[in-house]
Parts: C-alpha cells; structure tokens; sequence
C-alpha cells in the first residue's frame, strides 16, 4: 500500500516539480503543477490497470491535464502553458523511445517496430486530448474556477 | 522647426497672445500661472501657446496664436500636437476655450476635440465692449476637450508590443498568445490598425494612426532556451496594461527588469533534474535503488546541459552527447557490485526525461490546434528532432557496448 501511494502520487508530484524547475516556472506555480501532473499520471494509471490500451489512457490521462490546467490558468490567472508543459510529462513515451532503440540495437527488430508504433499512437492520443479539451469553450472552465472559489471560501 | 518652453520674460510675447485674446488684463491673470511654448522656425518666433494646469490630471490650452504671415501652414496644429505629448504623462484631458466662431471650433476639431461643455453669456459677462469674430458677435464661451492619451506616439506603442512579443517568443509562448498581447497593447495605446504576422523565431508588425504614415517593424527572434516564469509575468503586465492601469514608460521599464529575470541557480537546477529523474524513473517500474542512480545520472546529465548551454554548443550535441552520458553511466552501474543488481531499462528511462522536449512539443500541438501550421511544423521537427537525437545518443551507446561484448552483452 505505502509502496503504491509512493510510486503513484510522491513520485509524479515530485517528478512534474523536478520538471517545473527545469522550466523556471514561478515558486508559486509548482504546487499546482505537481497535482496536474499527479492528477494525470494517477487517471492513466487507473485506466491502464482496466487492461484498456495504452494509447486511450494516455489520451484520458492528456485530457484530464489539461482540463485541470484550463481550471488552474485561469484561477491563478497565469498561462495554460505553465501547468500544461509540466503536467504532461508522465505521459510522454519516454520509455517507448528506449525500448525501441533498445531493441533495434539487439536487432530485434519486429519488437522494436511495436514498440515504435505504439510510442507514435501514444503520441498522438496526447495530441488528441490536448486538441480536444483546448476546443472546448472557455466559459466551461470559468464556471469550474469560480465554483471551486467559492467553494474554498465557503 | 523646434518648439520650446518659454520660462521667463513671457511678457514679451504679450503682442502675439494679443491677437488671440483682446484683453490684456485677462491674459495676464493666467500668464504667471501657465506654461508657454513657442515654435521657432529659422530664428523667429512664428507660435506661441500656453497651457495651464489644472487639478486632477487636467490642463487647459488658454492660448494658441500663429503670427498672421505665417497663417495656414499647420504651425499651430503641429504645435497642439507637440504639448499634447508633453502634458500626456502629466494629464489625462486638456480644455480648450473658444468663442462661438466656427473657424476656431473647426480647428479644433481637426485636431481632435470634441464637445464639453459652455459657459452661457461668458464673453457679455467678461468683457465690456462687443466682440466681433467675422460678422458674429461673441457670447458664449464652448470648451472642447481632448483625451491625451490618443496622443500617443505610434512608433514608441509598436516598440514595446514589439519587446513584448519579443520577449513572450523567446521564452516559449504561443503563437496566439504572442500575437494577442502585441494587438492588445496596441488598442490599449489607441493604435487601432495593427498586423502582425508571428512565427516561430520572427515577428512582423505594421501599424498606422489613422492619419500618420504606416510604421513597420521586423524582428528576429532565435530559438533559445524557454523561461515560462518570464512569459506568466508578461502575461500579467499585458493584462494590467490593458486594464489601463500602466504607462506606456511603466510598461517597458517594466519590461526591461522582466527581460533580465535570472533562471533558477544551476545546482537547484540540477538537483530538479535529478529527482525528476528518479522519480520518473520509479513511476516506470524501476526499483528503489534504480530510482537512486537515475538520481545521480539526471544531475550529472543537467550539468553537461548547464554547460554546453553557457557554451551556446548546439542543441544536436547537447543531446546526443546526453544521451551517451545517460546509458554510459547507467551501463557503468550496470557493472557495480551493487546490492540486488541493476537492470539497465528503469535507469536510462528516467534519466532520459529532463532531456524530453516537453515545451515544444506542447506548443507545437498547441500551434497546429491554433491553425499556425507554419510554427507548428517548425516547433514539432524541433521537438522530434530531440527525441530522435537522445534516442540516436543512447542508440549508438548501446551498439557500442554490444558490440564490444561480442553481440552478448545485452
């Protein structure tokens, strides 16, 4: 249980931190960046333990990110790109990049191609969601902000 | 042509103001209390004017006379349009008061005020003999007023847009954002026809006042590294500037210190690129222990980058060569006589992620959603090009030991 709390929401809030400072994103951002990249990480993971593809978890996780990070922007009154940039790192196929070239180096190369092609689909399932929660009009999301306020306040 | 402030010895153009206000005693009850300008052209003295100011950020032109020979060359419009620049910081409106005679109303009018108020009966009142303009007899007395900050000029308005797109670009903003805070800072400056055509490592903007020639400006801007801490504070100075809340001179001021905001000191970075490392790397299946070697390759890997960085090395080095030091640090941890052993895979997984592209990657999506395909194409080769570089890096690693192995080693 301690294991899993660790792996699933210490290590990605510090990781999207870790990765907010690389951006010099403002002190008073990272917070609010470490819960939209656990946020994103923690419904990926969900949805990957249903057995469902890695490319729609990935586009779930994506949409999630940027749902929240469409909440935050304007809360804090800042750029999407601050959370955004942040948030979406979990997702990023990195570990498809190293399997690929892992495999193509061992000359295995039907498993690299596999693997190749579902970083590529990973990818774009990561394009979708942002395309698609970005089109989204923007009174959605001023609603949300000023609900949550309220909520704070209450 | 030049116009300067008078500061002594205003009488001495008392015969000029004479022509405009027939009164002398008049004239001199506002004289010591004002301001006085006058336009010299080639030696003589061809305008005066003279401006009071008033409470709350107002001013009123209580004179302007152009010497009769010189009637008719624009000398006085030239001359509002100078004091209305000058009193632009101090006031927000200026007055002006006139007879109800339609070639002064006109004037003024030509040279941007509008209707304010009368004051009934004001010449009868003041003045005891009748005053003729023209064939009219003069009875009351029409203010205009004008608004200072349309005043100003366009040039110095396109300039700080430009060094706010500028800055916004270089530090890793949108397109669209780029473009909607130089077109916001127009408008709040009253520079109402503006275009901009933005990429990825340029901005062009062009823009006229209605009545002044087109102005237009070129600029280039190279990719570099991106600090969203600068584009959050040009966001909220753009938004404050648009609320009307800054000047024009507050603004770049402004600017400028946002310009020079310091990155984050080198061994923070550092240390950020190492625990995003070994966290990353602990999200991705690696063990405890992996985490922790992939915390010291991640800062390793960021002081190459900090270096190669102040070294402007290029950016295709800076990530091939990261990829190299990664899996040849891992593979070296690999061979340590450490407790439980190593795999290789969780390690160079999480190392890899302070090299990920993830801004660009981002904008560019965001770029080609927006429909500034041209950008977005470029920001999105940029972004492969990385992963392609740090996989060719790690690649050619790999290969290197398997090969030194005998093909057996992996």
């Amino acid at each position: 249980m301690i294991h899993e709390v660790i792996m699933h929401v210490v290590c990605p809030f510090l990781g999207t931190i870790g990765y907010a400072v690389l951006f010099n994103v403002p002190k008073r951002f990272y917070l609010s960046c470490g819960f939209t990249g656990m946020a994103g990480w923690l419904v990926y993971q969900t949805i990957l333990s249903q057995r469902i593809s890695a490319a729609l978890a990935s586009f779930l996780g994506t949409m999630a990110v940027v749902c929240l990070s469409r909440v935050l922007s304007i809360r804090k009154k800042c750029p999407i790109t601050v959370f955004l940039v942040s948030g979406i790192l979990p997702l990023v196929p990195g570990a498809g990049i190293y399997y690929t070239v892992y495999y193509l180096v061992t000359n295995q190369l039907a498993e690299a191609s596999r693997r190749g092609m579902e970083s590529i689909k990973v990818a774009f399932a990561i394009v979708l969601g942002i395309v698609f929660v970005l089109a989204l009009p923007g009174k959605l999301f001023q609603s949300l902000a000023i609900r949550q306020r309220r909520v704070r306040k209450g | 042509m030049k116009i300067l402030q008078i500061r002594r010895d205003k009488d001495e153009y008392m015969d000029m103001l004479l022509l405009a206000d027939l009164k002398q005693d008049i004239i001199e009850s506002y004289l010591d209390k004002s301001e006085m300008f006058a336009l010299i052209n080639g030696g003589d003295v061809c305008a005066v004017c003279v401006v009071e100011l008033l409470k709350n950020r107002k001013c009123e032109l209580k004179n302007i006379v152009t010497r009769p020979e010189d009637r008719g060359k624009g000398y006085a419009k030239y001359m509002i349009h100078h004091i209305c620049e000058h009193y632009g910081n101090r006031c927000d409106t200026m007055y002006a008061g006139t007879g109800n005679c339609k070639k002064k109303l006109e004037f003024l009018g030509k040279c941007g005020f509008v209707n304010s108020h009368i004051v009934a009966n004001y010449y009868l009142d003041h003045y005891s003999e009748p005053i003729y303009e023209g064939a009219v007899r003069l009875t009351d007395k029409i203010y205009l007023k004008k608004q200072l900050d349309a005043e100003i000029n366009v040039k110095k308005v396109v300039d700080l847009a430009l060094e706010a797109g500028r800055i916004l670009l270089k530090n890793g903003a949108e397109i669209f954002r780029v473009d909607e805070t130089m077109i916001r800072i127009c408008k709040r400056f009253h520079v109402e026809y503006v275009d901009t055509f933005i990429l990825s490592h340029a901005i062009f903007i062009s823009a006229e006042n209605g009545m002044e020639e087109t102005y237009t400006k070129v600029k280039q801007v190279p990719l570099s590294s991106s600090h969203l801490g600068i584009v959050a504070e040009v966001n909220e100075l753009s938004r404050q500037i648009a609320e009307g809340l800054v000047s024009i001179e507050e603004a770049s001021r402004r600017l400028r210190k946002i310009d020079g905001l310091p990155e984050n000191r080198g061994y923070f970075q550092v240390f950020a690129a190492g625990a995003a490392s070994g966290c990353y790397g602990y999200i991705l299946g690696a063990s405890a222990l992996e985490s922790m070697v992939a915390f010291f390759i991640g800062c390793i890997l960021y002081v190459w980058v900090l270096t190669a960085k102040k070294q402007h090395i290029s950016k295709m080095i800076v990530n091939i060569v990261g990829g190299v030091i990664i899996t040849a640090l891992a593979l070296a941890a690999y061979h340590l006589p450490l407790p439980g052993g190593v795999k290789l895979d969780g390690m160079i997984i999480g190392s890899i992620m302070p090299l990920v592209p993830g801004l660009a990657f981002v904008n560019a999506i965001r770029d080609i959603a927006d429909s500034d395909f041209l950008s977005g194409t470029v920001r999105m080769i940029d972004a492969l090009l990385v992963f392609v570089y740090i996989a060719v890096g790690v690649g050619v690693t790999l290969s290197a030991y398997n090969t030194m192995g005998g093909g057996l080693m992996l």
